[in-house]
Formats: C-alpha cells, sequence, structure tokens
C-alpha cells in the first residue's frame, strides 16, 4: 500500500493537503451553500427561517417591494439598498485611496533607508497592531471628541493668541469613519509596496541617471512601474476588508454611518432577518469577486501575492 | 535584509490579528479569590448567604445587559459559593433573543424586557421559575409582579425597572422639551442621542400620531416611519451601551435615555433634566428569565437568592440606579445606606411619580407585525 503511494503522486498530493480540503469544506464550503438556501428562504416573525424558494430578498435588496401596489415598475421603488451598496464602495475607493498615499512614500522611505534601520520601522509599522483592535478605535473616540484631545489641542493654541475655537465636530460623523478604516488598514498597504520597492536594483537608478533622467523622470519610469506590483497586492488587501467592514462604522459613526456590513451584521441580530442578511452577504461577496476579477484583469494579481 | 517572504509571514499574522480581534465581545471572567477572605477588591464585606444552596455547579453563565451589573454583585457571590461567573453582553434585546433562538444552549440567565418575554416563552425559550426554590422571592414589591408579560411570573422574577424618557443639558438647550414631539424641533439637528430601541422609537412616534404604541396596522407603522425619517437628521447616534457617556462629554445636548443613565449623569452634572414627556414615557422592566436548557440551574437559584437579598441588591441604588423592585433592598438602605436611600426617594427620575406611571406606556409583543417593526427600524438606520 505504502508503495503505491510513493508511487502516485497525485494521490500524496490530494493526502497531504487533505486536512485543509476539510477545513475548507467543513467551514467555508457548507457555511456558503446554507448562506444560499437560506437566503431563498423566508423569515417567520419571530425570526426562524422558513425554507422555500423565494426571491423576495433579492427583489427588496434591488429596492423594489414584492408586495408593491402601486402600479409601474417603480411604484415603490425604494434606492436604500443600493445606496448602502455605494456607500461601502465609496468608502472602500476613498480609504484605499488614502492609504495608498500614505503608504507609498512611507514605504520609500523604509526601503531607501540604511539595511540596518529597516527591520526597525518595519517593527514600528507593527507595534500599534499589539493593542486590540477595538480599543485602538475607541482611542479615536477619545482623540476627535466634541471636548477630545484635538479640540482641546486646537482651543489652546489658538487661545495662545487670543483667538475664540468653535469645537469641531469630528466624531459620529462618515470622516471619522474614513479616519479610522484608514488608520486600521494602513500596514496592509506599507509591507506589500516596500517589498517591491526593496526588491528594485540599484543599478537601475544608476543607469537611469547615467542616461540623463532627472529624479521625477526616474521615479515614474523605473520606480513606479516596478512597485505596481505591491500596490495592487495592497490594493486588494485594503479594499476587500474595508467592504465589509463594520466595527470602525459602528463605533465611530455612532451606528448611523451604515455599510452593508453593518446591514448584514443586524439582519443576524437586531432585525432577526437571516434569510434578508444571507441574500445581502451573498450580493456583497458577488461584487467584491466580480471587482477583483476585472481589477486583477488589468493589473494582474499583483507579483507580490503570488510571491506568497 | 529583510526577505519578502519574512514581510508575508508579517502580513499573514496581521490579518489573522485583525480577523480575531474584529470578533470583539466575548465573556470575561472574574478571577477567584481565598473563599475565607471574602472581601471583593473593592474593599466591599460580602454578607453571608441567608438560604445556603447547596451547589455542585463551578460556572453560572449569565447573558445580560451591558453595564448593569455591580462588579461587587459578581464577586461576592463568586467569593461565597465558589462559582465562576461568566458574563456575556447584549446592548438590544433583539439581539438576546437572535442568539438564544439561535441554538445558544450555554447561558443560564438572561434579562429581557417585558415585550420579548411573552415571544420567548412562546417560542420554549424558558423554563418556568421554581418559587419553591427562591425564597428570596418574597422579597419583591408586589407592584412589579404579575405584569402583562408574565401574569403570574411563571417564567421571570423582576431585576430592575425603569422609563425611557427625554434628557437634556439645562447648560445647552435653551428650550427645553416637554414632549416627544418637541424632539422634531431642527434646533436639536445633530444633537440628540438616542437608545438603540426600535420598539420603543416606533412607539413612541406611534404614540404622537394619536395611534396605539403596539399597533399592528400597517398604514398607522408606514405612517410613522414616515415621521421617524424626520427625525432621524437630529439624531447624532445612536447608543443603548452608555448614553451618558456622550452627553456628558458634550458629543450631544439632549435625547431619549433611560432612568439609570440619566440619574448617573445628573450626578456627574446637575445641568442634565430628565423630563417625562407629556405624551407619557415608555414603561419597562427588566427581569430574570432562565433558558429552557440551562446548564447549571442549582447555580441560577443560588444566584437569584443571594443577589436578591437586602444586604446586596442594595447596591443597585448605588452602581445602577433604576427603579428598584426589591422592598428589602430599600428597607435595608433605609438604615444603612441613608443617603443613597434619600437620593433615590427624592428623585422622581428613579422614585417615578404616580401620574408619570399612570400616563406611561408599556410595549408589547406585536406578533406577526413584528417584521414590519424590524423593516421600518432597518430602513431607518440605513437612509442617512
Amino acid at each position: 500500500m505504502f508503495q503505491r503511494i510513493r508511487e502516485n503522486k497525485p494521490l500524496q498530493g490530494f493526502l497531504l493537503s487533505s486536512l485543509s480540503n476539510l477545513f475548507m469544506v467543513v467551514l467555508l464550503i457548507i457555511p456558503l451553500i446554507l448562506t444560499l438556501v437560506i437566503s431563498f428562504g423566508r423569515r417567520a416573525p419571530n425570526g426562524t427561517v422558513i425554507y422555500t424558494f423565494s426571491l423576495d430578498n433579492y427583489i427588496r435588496l434591488a429596492g423594489f417591494d414584492p408586495t408593491c401596489e402601486v402600479p409601474g415598475l417603480f411604484g415603490c421603488f425604494n434606492d436604500l439598498y443600493i445606496n448602502i451598496l455605494f456607500r461601502s464602495i465609496g468608502l472602500a475607493i476613498a480609504t484605499t485611496t488614502f492609504v495608498i498615499l500614505m503608504a507609498y512614500p512611507l514605504s520609500y522611505f523604509i526601503a531607501r533607508a540604511p539595511i540596518k534601520r529597516r527591520n526597525t520601522f518595519l517593527f514600528l509599522v507593527l507595534v500599534p497592531m499589539w493593542t486590540n483592535f477595538v480599543i485602538r478605535v475607541y482611542a479615536w473616540m477619545m482623540l476627535l471628541r466634541t471636548q477630545g484631545v484635538i479640540n482641546g489641542f486646537l482651543g489652546w493654541l489658538l487661545g495662545l493668541f487670543g483667538l475664540n475655537f468653535v469645537p469641531l465636530e469630528m466624531l459620529y460623523t462618515p470622516g471619522a469613519v474614513l479616519v479610522g478604516m484608514v488608520y486600521e488598514y494602513l500596514p496592509f498597504m506599507i509591507l506589500p509596496i516596500y517589498t517591491s520597492l526593496e526588491k528594485i536594483d540599484n543599478s537601475l537608478y544608476e543607469a537611469a541617471a547615467d542616461l540623463g533622467a532627472n529624479t521625477l523622470r526616474t521615479f515614474f519610469r523605473v520606480t513606479l512601474p516596478l512597485s505596481m506590483p505591491g500596490v495592487v497586492a495592497g490594493t486588494i488587501l485594503v479594499f476587500i476588508p474595508v467592504m465589509g467592514a463594520f466595527v470602525v462604522s459602528d463605533i465611530l459613526g455612532g451606528k448611523q454611518f451604515v455599510l452593508v456590513g453593518n446591514l448584514i451584521q443586524r439582519q443576524f441580530l437586531d432585525a432577526r432577518d437571516p434569510t434578508f442578511g444571507s441574500a445581502a452577504s451573498l450580493v456583497l461577496m458577488v461584487m467584491t469577486l466580480v471587482v477583483t476579477y476585472f481589477y486583477t484583469r488589468k493589473f494582474g494579481f499583483g507579483e507580490e501575492i503570488v510571491v506568497a | 535584509m529583510i526577505k519578502s517572504t519574512v514581510i508575508w509571514k508579517l502580513l499573514a499574522l496581521l490579518t489573522i490579528f485583525s480577523l480575531s480581534l474584529t470578533a470583539c465581545g466575548g465573556g470575561q471572567t472574574a478571577t477567584e479569590a481565598p473563599a475565607s477572605q471574602k472581601v471583593t477588591a473593592s474593599g466591599f464585606v460580602c454578607p453571608e448567604p441567608q438560604n445556603k444552596v447547596e451547589v455542585t455547579s463551578k460556572e453560572l453563565n449569565l447573558f445580560v445587559w451591558t453595564e448593569y451589573i455591580p462588579q461587587d454583585m459578581i464577586e461576592c457571590f463568586e467569593l461565597v459559593y465558589g462559582i465562576t461567573i461568566n458574563r456575556e453582553e447584549y446592548s438590544t434585546n433583539e439581539e438576546m433573543y437572535a442568539k438564544l433562538s439561535a441554538g445558544s444552549t450555554t447561558y443560564d440567565l438572561v434579562q429581557p424586557t417585558d415585550y420579548i418575554v411573552k415571544l420567548m416563552i412562546e417560542q420554549n425559550l424558558l423554563q418556568k421559575v421554581d418559587k419553591a426554590r427562591f425564597p428570596a422571592y418574597a422579597n419583591y414589591d408586589p407592584n412589579y409582579l404579575g405584569l402583562p408579560f408574565d401574569p403570574s411570573n411563571e417564567y421571570t422574577v423582576p431585576y430592575q425597572a425603569g422609563t425611557d424618557a427625554i434628557v437634556y443639558n439645562a447648560d445647552k438647550v435653551q428650550n427645553p422639551p416637554k414632549s416627544w414631539a418637541d424632539l422634531w424641533n431642527p434646533e436639536y439637528a445633530g444633537r440628540m442621542v438616542f437608545l438603540d430601541d426600535s420598539r420603543a422609537i416606533i412607539g413612541l412616534t406611534l404614540k404622537i400620531l394619536g395611534y396605539n404604541p403596539n399597533t399592528k396596522d400597517e398604514a398607522q407603522l408606514k405612517e410613522a416611519q414616515a415621521k421617524l425619517a424626520e427625525l432621524v437628521p437630529n439624531i447624532k447616534l445612536f447608543d443603548s451601551d452608555s448614553p451618558k457617556t456622550a452627553l456628558l462629554a458634550g458629543d450631544v445636548d439632549l435625547g431619549m435615555t433611560w432612568t439609570g443613565e440619566a440619574f448617573l449623569a445628573q450626578q456627574d452634572n446637575p445641568a442634565i433634566q430628565y423630563v417625562f414627556p407629556t405624551e407619557g414615557a415608555v414603561l419597562w422592566q427588566d427581569n430574570w428569565a432562565i433558558p429552557a436548557k440551562a446548564p447549571h440551574l442549582d447555580a441560577v437559584y443560588a444566584w437569584l437568592n443571594y443577589t436578591n437579598q437586602g444586604d446586596i441588591f442594595w447596591m443597585m441604588l448605588r452602581d445602577f440606579p433604576y427603579t428598584n423592585p426589591n422592598k428589602a433592598a430599600l428597607d435595608y438602605a433605609k438604615d444603612a445606606q441613608p443617603d443613597l436611600y434619600k437620593a433615590y426617594m427624592d428623585s422622581p427620575i428613579t422614585n417615578v411619580p404616580a401620574e408619570a406611571v399612570k400616563n406611561g406606556f408599556r410595549i408589547e409583543d406585536v406578533g406577526e407585525a413584528t417584521p414590519i417593526y424590524d423593516q421600518i427600524w432597518t430602513e431607518l438606520k440605513g437612509g442617512q
């Protein structure tokens, strides 16, 4: 028997991966199928699922009312859920953009630092991660409050010049949610960009200089193109989690700034409608897949992900 | 030089970290101290149990409202009985109901409010309270027993009662609101905190419109939804965990909150006022109930008997001052804690005036209409 296994390469592969395969089937495939089945169900008044085949949840998500009595296709049209979806996409794009703008210079700085220092800098990037994520978000609450640290400092500063200061309203606004998201996902962009920048051979810069390219030209013709795989990988790592996030928006948005993640979470708890929650999760998943598919078709997966 | 594989390991670690941390919440486990001492970390000397219960369980799993059980109460119980308390918290009845009906069998005690009790009984989620094992039941004031959601207290016993009413900071609000309808005033735009409580908020809106706050009529509910949509711009945040925090920190100036939060906020800042609106405040009572599959029943009765002793339950007046249904606790406080007792009795927030009780209304189970309420709530909060 062992003889057979030794000769049969595909079988070896199957056996070696069987544990992770089992893991994927039990914890990913089966829950996904359940989610799909539940999403076609109906909720009972007490919040349990009635298994049937109904598209009502998807119709409701699209903004139409299955029980609508007003004539015409758009009689009861309600763009609420579509707006929530667009709000999430908008926030994910904004977060990713800000994260790239902040992460790129920092990664560049670390990659061009003396080799001995790079480890220290990367270590420092990760240090905040030792504190629980929720606690870090609460720390932002302290900073952003109307009578918080930032307003206190600004008030003191303006007070020095004898100026009157009206505290800024920062907490429980969309801006606060954006700040929280950018803060949370910054390291996920720094590391891949750093990796790709660090791999660029110094001789390429020398060659560019020899051929008469100025700093700006070198950056756009050499550095940027060669670091794109890192940016692409980082974008995927940031964009997808932000699309499904709900903790930051709950805490810093005052439960008022509703993203798809919040919508889904609420269906399973407060609203007691797992069928609608399942439908919303599937739509989110499919949408994220489609966006990622077109993105990677255009820019590639980012070598950096393949390296892993 | 750091190899890219190292970076990827770090990144993988980071991902695992952030994923595991997002799944927040979870139980808090208190530490055990030697049973002989019986003094809590804050220096409180624990009284002996008046009705000592034989207990073999080593654990008691509480599923309770956030910020609602005094630390001394928990520590004393752990010291006296040598039982470890695991506490998980929720901030809406719906959340608690969803977890229990999804089949959680680990909880020993939950704290449902009025309307959700009836639903839980119907769903066979609760078991009957055995009064023979609960002598401290005699400590309750009969006014808080036999309420409509459980007329003979078969399944529930009181924890604390209270009201949802208007709260405002007199230093910041020039025209104090007197009625629920006043909260629609555009002057208050973006200045209010509201409880994250769908039934109470939809209920008070129905009341303004002159309807039954527990209506099952879809047309009336649609009207309430349209009315509520006008209120949403005034609300800066929904918070059922600690609404007083935003009020005291100056992030909001007024809103709707419940008894204990208003009482504590007023102690910190005397400018905070609590008003029973002219349309009537929401009256409610939180109760102890035992889930049908509670694994540590002996510990449950030990807990109920011990914590309902007058010399333990008085600490609610100190830590979470809501309306107290425990006669023995008030009697005990009268002599042992005269200041707390006086503050409790003198404040209309805790010692609710009779006419406010008469004018108030309760939230009841709405059966088949529940999905409409839930959908209205989802649409309102998503509509920013």
